[in-house]
């Protein structure tokens, strides 16, 4: 049976640390952006979280939502891709081909959670920050679109000790730097395709909501959250 | 032999037409020359055309090679997007569309260089130069050369000449 | 018509040859200016590609803003040639001859402009291959589900189309060049006129050629600029996704086709002294064009704004509102001004219907109709459907330089081509008879 990777996120458990934010850029050698760029909206957060405020003072509420690619089976950022850079392997991953990437944003545009980033420049880190970077991970060019990979290469590399081992791969043995990082541990992952895993378990709950379910994009990112 | 004859109006142009047609001269020995079009009644010179024909054909050779193309590439290297299928008529039907398009253009354009005899010219046959407002017949005709020059200026050719 | 009768026809040769040869003061300074605006245009270009594309305005979430509203824009001046030879041929309209080859050059010029935009905008130019089928080692193809190919082929068959189009009527005109010239200038126009001789068999030819011609390139026309809507409509951002978009784009192009035309005509008119040859019944009938593109295009934007303003859905409030009301609001008005208010008054009221009007209308209409397709690019990519996620855009002067250098580049396309042949087709001109 093929892995079919998804993710829970339990809302109620979300503290809007960021923490999930700062583990992504560590492990994705995400390029680092100045003050000027980030000001004009170009700096690059493969998961980000969205901050919501509801209600007056003093019953003021804040929400936190970390969105991050929902690496959706109906994605509407594949079908415009005119050089196929983006296309959903059969892990159900929504990838993206950083060498066939031309630059034309297509992509970016039809994606209604807005997670697809665009390299305006040639990545720069300044020194000693490129000391840092993750072997695992490719860096991007200039011109080529990224976003969330649900951190494939540790997904290759559990796969890859689990086949050396002769097993199959453990749940919760895969977990994307977000999902590892988070101290409420709202953050689960694993193998949807597997009943006995959390993540599938949990994604059954009663709670479970997708984001911007209505578009019919079947985001495999569930969100779980008391509903008043 | 040629013989060029030179008229001032389209009406006595196609009076010396008809008349050479009763002597047995057929539309393939006469060439009008003009510096505009010159339309004369059905029947005086037809050119018969199969160019609407070719056009069509041109798109749906083109059409259907188009489908054909779209279908073997994208099974070549199947490439899930967006829960499409691999192949897809309507999201690539345009693309079938342009191409046949294109086939008939290309097509019409070629057949005209065929059709107006700019590919095959026949380098012996001379071609008169032709002054604004005057119809030049050029008629292919290699016996009674005399009696067809009278004949021309009996329909009311301005000049004839004998070329080559 | 009436011109056809009362000048005598080796003047009529004498005066569309006139301008082929020397050059006046206005018009060496017309091209110095102009190849300095395309020169600086393609140093911003230039420097785009060396220091990244980041040198330009676009951000998150506006990824695309000024390049292909540029692009959308330049494809629909295009349909000027279209409209006025295929459509007007089609319908036997006589007083279309002066004007069909000046027409035709434009959607050539345009097609060349506004085909080079996505090029522009692209990331990486130099791998710009990659979308173009052709066989390569690992067997992969561009995705013929991507509206962006569908755009691909439509201009390829538009360009091809057009490039034929206005070549078929110059053959004559060029053998007739080829004739009265010498040295180089005689071998160049005896090749490019494939050994025209003005037999009958080449007039039939060439006269079912453009009678087909018109057919196809009509057909052709109306897919391009509705494939370059599909660029749009086929995504799920908010307001782009209206089935409207097809035909609208396709009424906007004719609308900024017959727009462009008319300037282009006023400045050959009085550039190249032909007031006897474009009079103003010409002019007239192209404002009277214009007008009822004017109120097709003013049906067209209410449809479209009514039902979303009716439907009242979240996402596309938003931007609705931002368009109406908001950042964006000054730029739309504008747009209604120029495109509607400004044409219907000046060209509706038959008093107030003259050349000056005329031209003073088209050059709104173009502004407009640029602010038309930055205001549909633009807006909706600043308010996506998350919120956390909505932008501003402002342009740089990257931006600015390459959009100016374009409208330089077509006058400087078009001042080299009016030297080249006569602007308006001799032999058609003269030959009157299908009225």
């Amino acid at each position: 049976m093929p892995h079919r990777w998804g993710m829970v996120i339990d809302l109620d458990r979300c503290t809007g640390c960021e923490a999930c934010v700062a583990a992504c850029h560590a492990e994705n050698n995400i390029p680092l952006s100045t003050p000027e760029e980030a000001a004009k909206g170009r700096a690059t957060h493969w998961i980000r979280v969205d901050r919501y405020y509801e209600g007056e003072f003093p019953d003021v509420r804040v929400r936190y939502m970390p969105v991050l690619c929902q690496h959706c089976d109906d994605a509407p950022c594949e079908p415009v891709c005119p050089v196929y850079a983006t296309y959903q392997n059969p892990e159900g991953l929504n990838v993206q081909v950083y060498n066939r990437c031309v630059g034309t944003r297509y992509c970016g545009n039809n994606c209604p959670y807005s997670v697809r980033f665009f390299n305006w420049f040639e990545p720069k880190w300044p020194e000693p920050l490129q000391l840092q970077h993750n072997p695992d991970v490719a860096v991007r060019m200039g011109g080529v679109m990224e976003k969330c990979t649900f951190c494939l290469q540790r997904i290759q590399r559990a796969k890859r000790d689990a086949k050396d081992e002769g097993r199959a791969v453990a749940d919760g043995e895969v977990q994307p730097a977000c999902v590892q990082s988070c101290p409420a541990e709202a953050m689960v992952f694993g193998d949807l395709n597997d009943p006995e895993s959390k993540v599938s378990r949990m994604a059954k709950s009663g709670r479970g909501t997708r984001l911007l379910e209505d578009l019919g994009t079947k985001p495999k990112v569930i969100y779980l959250q008391r509903v008043k | 032999m040629y013989l060029m004859a030179e008229f001032a109006d389209k009406d006595s142009a196609a009076a010396a037409i008809e008349g050479l047609k009763t002597r047995g001269l057929t539309a393939g020995d006469l060439d009008v020359f003009s510096t505009e079009p010159v339309e004369f009644a059905p029947g005086v010179l037809d050119r018969p055309s199969r160019m609407s024909l070719v056009a069509v054909a041109g798109a749906a050779t083109v059409g259907v090679g188009a489908v054909g193309f779209v279908y073997y590439t994208q099974h070549s290297y199947n490439l899930i997007t967006g829960g499409m299928p691999t192949f897809s008529f309507w999201a690539t039907g345009v693309v079938f569309y342009e191409l046949a398009m294109l086939g008939a253009i290309a097509a019409t354009f070629l057949w005209l260089l065929h059709e107006g005899g700019f590919l095959r010219r026949d380098r012996n046959a001379p071609v008169p130069v032709v002054e604004p407002g005057s119809i030049c017949l050029r008629v292919r005709c290699d016996a009674d050369l005399a009696e067809t020059g009278t004949r021309l200026y009996e329909a009311g050719a301005v000049r004839v000449e004998k070329l080559k | 018509m009436a011109a056809a009768v009362t000048i005598p026809s080796d003047r009529i040769r004498a005066d569309l040859w006139r301008p082929l040869s020397g050059a006046g003061s206005w018009y060496v300074a017309a091209v110095v200016v102009t190849g300095l605006l395309v020169a600086w245009g393609l140093f911003a270009w230039g420097y785009q590609i060396h220091t990244g594309i980041g040198v330009v305005g676009k951000r998150r979430p506006v990824m695309w803003s000024f390049y292909i509203t540029n692009f959308v824009f330049w494809i629909g001046i295009s349909h000027a040639g279209t409209l006025i030879s295929a459509i007007l041929r089609l319908t036997h309209a006589g007083w279309r001859r002066p004007v069909t080859r000046a027409a035709e050059a434009i959607t050539v010029f345009a097609l060349m402009i506004g085909g080079l935009f996505p090029l522009i905008h692209l990331g990486r130019v130099g791998i710009f291959y990659y979308l173009i089928p052709y066989p390569n080692e690992r067997m992969l193809w561009p995705n013929f589900r991507s509206p962006l190919v569908w755009d691909l082929t439509a201009i390829f068959t538009y360009i091809t189309g057009s490039v034929i189009y206005l070549y078929l009527p110059l053959l004559p005109d060029l053998a007739d060049l080829a004739r009265h010239s010498t040295g180089p200038h005689r071998t160049i126009y005896r090749l490019l006129s494939l050994g025209w001789t003005g037999s009958d068999r080449e007039w039939h030819a060439l006269e079912r050629a453009q009678k087909l011609m018109a057919g196809m390139i009509l057909a052709v026309a109306v897919s391009v600029h509705t494939v370059v809507s599909w660029d749009f409509a086929m995504a799920v951002a908010p307001m782009w996704h209206s089935t409207i978009f097809g035909p609208y784009f396709v009424t906007g192009a004719i609308f900024s086709g017959i727009a462009a035309l008319i300037v282009v005509m006023a400045i050959i008119r009085r550039g190249m002294h032909l007031e006897a040859y474009l009079e103003p019944v010409h002019f007239d009938n192209l404002a009277k064009l214009l007008l009822l593109m004017c109120l097709l295009w003013a049906y067209f934007t209410t449809a479209e704004n009514l039902t979303v303003w009716y439907g009242n859905e979240p996402s596309e409030m938003v931007v609705f509102g931002e368009r109406v009301r908001g950042t964006y609001a000054p730029l739309f008005w504008a747009m209604v001004i120029l495109n509607f208010v400004v044409p219907f008054v000046l060209l509706g009221i038959r008093r107030l219907r003259t050349i000056h009007t005329a031209v003073i209308s088209a050059v709104g209409v173009l502004v407009g109709m640029w602010l038309e397709r930055f205001l549909i690019v633009v807006p909706t990519l600043a308010r996506p459907r998350l919120p956390a996620a909505w932008g501003t855009y402002s342009p740089t002067w990257v931006e600015v330089s390459i959009t100016v250098a374009t409208f330089a580049a077509m006058a400087l396309l078009y001042l080299i081509f009016s030297k080249l042949v006569p602007i308006i087709a001799v032999w058609e001109y003269k030959h009157v008879s299908d009225g």
